[in-house]
């Protein structure tokens, strides 16, 4: 296989970027908007610069407010500094990601009024997320800039530490009852200067055993509070180095601390929760293999000539592999998209010594001489899973080029040239960072294979009935709990196909709903005879003077196609009939990616209410006349 | 090939202030300038260092408050 053919442009850096702001603008001038955020991301990737974060700022100002293609979404920063300046990457990035982010800001003297009075601004703004960005010096001057005072004076720094336990825990109390909002907090960095000098760690109570006693406060705290998540600002400060991401000119003239060259590198940390809390975390990341996963090309260079293994480059691509496999073992789905044959990849994936990534946890794998935007459909098609959703990583540009124009709702990464670099370019984004890992998450691998297996049977079975009792589903219908809580938002926020009317809910939103009397949460957890696929739907309805509304009814993609809907609104009968409702009453949203649902009320025998401009009908079924039956091939668990 | 330090600087100063780069002349100063806050003069100056790879001191600020003197500042650095 020849080199791919790079054609060079002999243009100065300048003009290269007024082309790519030029093509940018111009996509957003026809709609294109995921074109121009695709654009707009290369754009970023080469020159990170505030005239950048800039320009792009403005163009996302200028469009409509809701615009097709940019999700709104709300941040609220409350700091105790000038942090304003991270406006235009927070903007430009939050783009390129598929938000449209308008943010709210308070002075910097006002944190306590903002966040404590429900009538502030803060609260009106009904943010969807609220940053608190403080410098561990402006909350706690006594172990940074006055550390000595403290230290000379006796008093005990530990009070110090009690004491801010106490005030977090007081501040967060005050704000989850207020808010349904997710919160973020900086955790404390260590102090820019050791006050004592190399001293300090000899003191029993130096700075930085003081900062590491905040933060496990400060962990703590957070325990005991839902949809409140640590901003790992002191990993940040680390990884960059105090020198660089502090500027003293700016912090003593300005009262903004944070360099400008790491403002951008702040908002990139900002969108991995972003992306978590509005649903938008990557699903499935689709690979390439030569010179990808190893050094070399398999086709040509056969299984005992391409690069992996103990030496350089090869250990470089089992760090890859590492890394990847990581990924896996996060709920991340693997697939590949490979130009080669079969066989030359079967031998690898099952013999080579030094593969850490086997067949088994790939849940698709494309291999073939066609063009790779067609795998990825299939693949997204097969696994249930949007194109958004998905990431696609190879070494060639050519691929990656293709792929990107072809399907620009994918996110490519390109490679960089050195394979030591792959690891950190495929995590930089944290383009797969949840907020938490559930168990599910953890199962999720084991799962698309039993999911494979469990297709293969359906082709063998003669007829669907038996094809669902050869399943031998056990179905665990419980109320939400605390153990299930995480779970049970989680599916609220990613399901997008089998979901009647797509309300997304926090788990701060769903414990409300929880201790309301009127309402019923419940969990639907699914079993075959392949395995647990543990906790696979939501339904959630409100009992309203004769009829029982359901407000949420979903099903993970993994289980479509099995009737387990049937058997949830047969539940819903029941508990409505207990309660001596005399209705059953749902509203079916339609959305782009909703198709499956759409029929599901009329297949079950509900009347139409009726249907409003934007497609939405709502339905009804009168429990005394008519219930919904459950399929007999359920078992129940018990 | 590099366009030269007062064309850039009116371009830089185009978007960070969102005015229309012709209407940029040496008169154009923070006092008679919408949109020309110390807000964006920080900005302002924050640009102009990433752009000429250079660095500012504070007591050079406060001197850049309109195009004519932003370019005699620069000028002097490159």
């Amino acid at each position: 296989m020849t080199e791919p053919q790079h054609v060079t442009v002999a243009q100065g850096k300048d003009a290269d970027k007024s082309d790519r702001r030029a093509t940018i603008r111009s996509h957003l001038e026809g709609g294109a908007v995921q074109a121009a955020s695709q654009a707009a991301r290369l754009l970023l990737q080469e020159q990170p610069s505030l005239m950048n974060f800039r320009f792009l700022r403005q163009l996302v100002d200028r469009l409509t407010p809701n615009e097709a293609g940019l999700k709104p979404f709300k941040v609220a920063l409350v700091s105790t500094f000038s942090i304003e300046f991270i406006h235009d990457s927070l903007i430009a990035f939050g783009f390129i990601n598929g938000l449209r982010i308008e943010i709210y800001q308070p002075g910097f003297g006002l944190i306590n009024q903002e966040m404590l009075d429900p009538k502030s601004g803060l609260y009106a703004f009904g943010a969807d997320v609220t940053i608190l960005a403080i410098e561990g010096e402006d909350w706690l001057p006594e172990i940074y800039t006055d550390f000595m005072d403290s230290e000379t004076s006796g008093e005990r720094l530990g009070v110090v530490v009690d004491r801010f336990r106490q005030q977090i825990d007081s501040l967060l109390r005050t704000f989850r009852s207020t808010s349904t909002t997710s919160l973020l907090v900086h955790n404390f960095a260590l102090p820019r200067l050791r006050r004592a000098g190399v001293a300090d760690l000899r003191l029993p109570n130096s700075q930085a055993r003081l900062v590491t006693d905040l933060n496990r406060a400060l962990g703590d705290a957070l325990a005991d509070v839902v949809d409140v998540h640590i901003v790992d600002y002191a990993a940040l400060v680390g990884h960059f180095g105090a020198q660089h991401w502090y500027d003293s000119r700016m912090r003593l003239y300005a009262k903004a601390p944070i360099a400008n060259g790491m403002l951008g590198n702040l908002s990139q940390e900002y969108m991995k929760y972003f992306r978590a809390i509005a649903g938008m975390t990557k699903k499935c990341l689709v690979v390439d293999l030569d010179n990808t996963l190893w050094g070399g090309v398999v086709g040509e260079d056969g299984i005992g000539g391409i690069q992996l293994g103990a030496n350089y480059p090869g250990s470089a691509f089992v760090e890859f592999q590492r890394v990847i496999l990581d990924l896996h073992r996060r709920g991340v789905i693997l697939a590949i998209a490979s130009k080669n044959n079969q066989a030359d990849v079967d031998g690898v994936l099952l013999n080579h010594p030094f593969m850490l990534l086997r067949k088994d946890h790939f849940a698709e794998m494309e291999i073939h001489w066609e063009p790779k935007s067609d795998s990825l459909r299939r693949i997204a098609k097969r696994l249930n899973i949007g194109l958004d959703h998905m990431v696609f990583a190879d070494d060639n540009p050519a691929e990656c080029e293709q792929v990107r124009r072809e399907l620009p709702m994918v996110t490519v990464i390109d490679l960089p040239r050195r394979p030591e670099l792959y690891a950190e370019t495929l995590c930089a984004e944290g383009l797969f960072d949840t907020l938490g890992l559930t168990d599910e998450d953890r199962r999720r691998g084991q799962l698309y294979q039993q999911r494979a297996q469990a297709e293969t049977m359906l082709t063998a079975s003669s007829n669907i009935e038996d094809y669902y009792r050869d399943l031998d589903m056990i179905l665990s219908i419980t109320p939400v709990d605390q153990a299930t809580l995480a779970r049970a938002a989680q599916l609220t926020q990613k399901t997008n196909q089998f979901n009647l009317t797509t309300i997304r809910y926090s788990e701060a939103e769903l414990a409300k709903r929880i201790s309301d009397p009127d309402w019923l949460a419940i969990t639907v957890g699914v079993r075959d005879r392949f395995g647990d696929n543990g906790i696979v739907g939501v339904m959630m309805a409100r009992a309203d003077r004769d009829s029982l509304d359901i407000d949420t009814l979903l099903l993970s993609c993994r289980v479509i196609g099995r009737a387990v809907e049937s058997a949830m609104l047969a539940h819903l009968c029941e508990l409505a009939q207990a309660r001596g409702l005399t209705k059953l009453r749902g509203c079916m949203v339609p959305t782009a990616k909703n198709m499956p649902v759409r029929d599901v009320f009329d297949k079950h025998g509900f009347s139409k209410l009726g249907e409003d401009e934007s497609g939405a009908t709502t339905w009804e079924l009168d429990l005394t006349a008519r219930l919904v039956q459950r399929p007999p091939w359920f078992k129940d668990s018990g | 090939m590099s366009k030269n330090v007062e064309q850039t600087v009116k371009d830089m100063m185009s978007i960070i202030l969102n005015i229309d780069a012709a209407r940029i002349d040496d008169s154009t100063a923070m006092d008679n300038t919408p949109g020309w806050d110390s807000v964006n003069q920080i900005n302002l100056i924050l640009a102009l260092e990433e752009e000429f790879s250079i660095s500012f001191e504070v007591s050079e600020f406060e001197l850049m408050v309109s195009f004519f003197d932003i370019v005699q500042v620069v000028g002097a650095k490159i």
